[in-house]
């Protein structure tokens, strides 16, 4: 039997129940094994082992007296640090909410909690979920498992890195640009962005609340299916939410015809092609057809992308005027003219850029010019997509364009940090639903490769990544030397 | 590019004080920003639209009750010294 800790969330649950060991015994192990790592690969900005604990025995005692301990019993989760946990503080990686403690759970906090999952602590994440690389979180960088010179990949960098190392069962990261997938592909592990509207946003703490979604990352398909299907529906307090049919893993798949998109794989380094175009393969060793198709206005995708974040940044940050939440500062410095600037200059400089940038392209004169644009270019993207789907079931490519790469390479220039996204922003702009899945290794760094379907057509999605998945036999534990 | 004057109109509108080295690099940086967005323009608006990805229709919105809330919690985070403290009005 492998350690406790290694066990995905569905053994975990499967084991407690037949009682092999104990909820206790098992998230002890995991708390061991934070001990043993969590120095090198830093994913925690609050761990909350005493609370799990706690929780722990609540599960053993429900077990105890024949009660039910709930789909999730005894799972531990680690929650991005941006989504709202009631009374564990809730950072945003950022100093303005260094002193944060929200006073309700979102709504994914409640589902877990009620299926009896245990929240462990709350991840890094770059601030305010603005970059790539966990570089801009305004506490420490989260550490890539495979290689500790190398960046775990963002803004979930932490939910990546955790999750790979075995520092919680499963984690839920959020994607605003390809923010659940790229830390899933640089740290080997499976991210889930799924359709917009099939998660309730409540509680997750908004940057770009209209290309946003919470998603599960996980070590296994199964337990992404398992995680998904207890956070999705349709939420009073989100009206962008709707409810969906649950997700199954069926052994038997579809004959799926599936597209490869040539500039996706055409931008990508030559060793992610290769891996890439090796996948594609096994999928034809499934059944599946494979066919390479081009995307009129690809090339649009990216600026628009950064054209409406930064702009729904702008507005949505405006929020922190440090009245609410923030810094205690003396009497002498509540001054009408400088009060709000002098606070907000505490604000990291990526989340600055942003702001600055979102002012710009809503400004009068230059908001037709690129806001309206890039609405506008996002809704013919949509409608090429929608017409493709009409034809293949999946579209496929590259998660991230490159390897993951070392630290401070690219932080000095923004536009460079952005083409990190090139692959990922698409299924945000086009609210579609988009999976990472782990497909190999080049000089010791993760390869992923990214699968996306139609609007709710997260079935598909799973169906092709669980045959993938056993197909392709990977190392799945860094050795953390 | 983006002058002295530019950067300090975005900042004040922004409700942002910027350090001497944000001041001097930053200009620079969004510069190159706005220079890559800058391809939109090519975009030929003729026949295109914008889409919203999901109507909303107000009689899907909730009705507006109140609920209960935590109060102490939310308590905790507003006050300092045991009050709300704000900005001096002029």
């Amino acid at each position: 039997m492998p350690k406790l800790q290694d066990l995905q969330a569905h053994e975990v649950v499967q084991g407690i129940k037949e009682g092999l060991f104990t909820a206790e015994e098992y998230v002890s192990s995991v708390i061991n094994r934070i001990e043993d790592v969590e120095s090198k690969v830093r994913s925690f900005i609050t761990l909350d082992s005493e609370r799990a604990l706690t929780s722990a025995k609540l599960i053993d005692r429900k077990f105890k007296e024949k009660e039910d301990i709930g789909q999730l019993g005894g799972v531990t989760v680690g929650i991005k640090d941006n989504i709202s946990t009631k009374d564990i503080r809730t950072t945003c990686a950022s100093k303005i909410l260094e002193d944060y403690f929200p006073s309700y759970d979102a709504t994914v906090i409640r589902h877990l909690k009620d299926n009896g999952a245990i929240i462990l602590g709350k991840l890094n994440l770059d601030e305010f979920g603005m970059g790539s690389t966990t570089e801009y979180s305004r506490y420490h960088p989260t550490h890539n498992p495979w290689n500790l010179d190398y960046v775990p990949g963002g803004s979930s960098g932490g939910c990546g890195a955790a999750v790979a190392t075995g520092e919680c069962t499963v984690s839920l990261g959020s994607d605003t640009g390809g923010s659940i997938r790229c830390p899933a592909s640089f740290c080997s592990v499976v991210g889930l962005k799924p359709t917009y509207g099939r998660i309730s946003r409540y509680g997750l703490i908004s940057y770009a609340n209209s290309l946003e979604q919470i998603g599960p990352i996980c070590r296994s398909v199964k337990d992404i299916v398992m995680i998904l299907n207890i956070i999705s529906g349709k939420d009073i307090h989100d009206n962008t939410s709707m409810s969906s049919s649950p997700i199954t893993i069926n052994n038997k798949i579809d004959k799926f015809n599936i597209a490869i998109i040539k500039e996706l794989i055409d931008g990508s380094d030559l060793e992610v092609r290769k891996t890439v175009y090796s996948a594609s393969e096994k999928f034809k060793e499934i059944g599946c057809i494979c066919n390479e198709i081009s995307i009129k206005n690809l090339h649009y995708a990216l600026p628009s992308y950064y054209t409406l974040a930064s702009a729904e940044a702008s507005s949505n940050l405006a929020r922190y005027d440090n009245i609410r939440y923030g810094f205690d500062l003396p009497i002498a410095e509540y001054k009408w003219d400088t009060y709000f600037s002098n606070v907000r200059k505490n604000f990291g400089e990526e989340v600055k850029r942003r702001i600055l940038i979102g002012s710009y392209v809503l400004s009068s004169g230059y908001y037709s010019k690129y806001y309206l644009k890039a609405r506008r270019l996002r809704s013919l993207l949509k409608l090429e997509l929608l017409k493709l789907f009409k034809k293949y079931d999946l579209l496929i490519g590259p998660t991230m364009p490159i390897l993951p790469f070392k630290f401070g390479e690219k932080i000095d220039d923004p536009i460079k940090m952005y083409l990190v996204d090139i692959n990922t922003v698409l299924a945000n702009l086009a609210g579609i639903p988009a999976i990472t899945l782990p497909i190999g290794f080049s000089n010791g760094l993760p390869i992923g490769l990214q699968i996306m379907a139609a609007p709710f057509e997260e079935q598909k999605l799973i169906d092709v990544s669980n045959a993938l998945e056993n197909t392709i036999n990977i190392q799945r534990r860094p050795s953390l030397i | 590019m983006i002058s002295k004057d530019q950067l300090g109109y975005l900042a004040q509108i922004s409700k942002i004080k910027l350090s001497e080295d944000e001041a001097k690099k930053f200009p620079e940086q969004l510069d190159k920003t706005i220079e890559y967005i800058d391809i939109l323009e090519e975009l030929v608006s003729g026949d295109s639209f914008v889409l919203d990805l999901q109507e909303i229709k107000f009689d899907e919105l909730r009705d507006d009750v109140i609920r209960m809330s935590g109060g102490q919690r939310i308590n905790k985070n507003l006050t300092k010294d045991g009050f709300l403290r704000g900005p001096k009005m002029k």
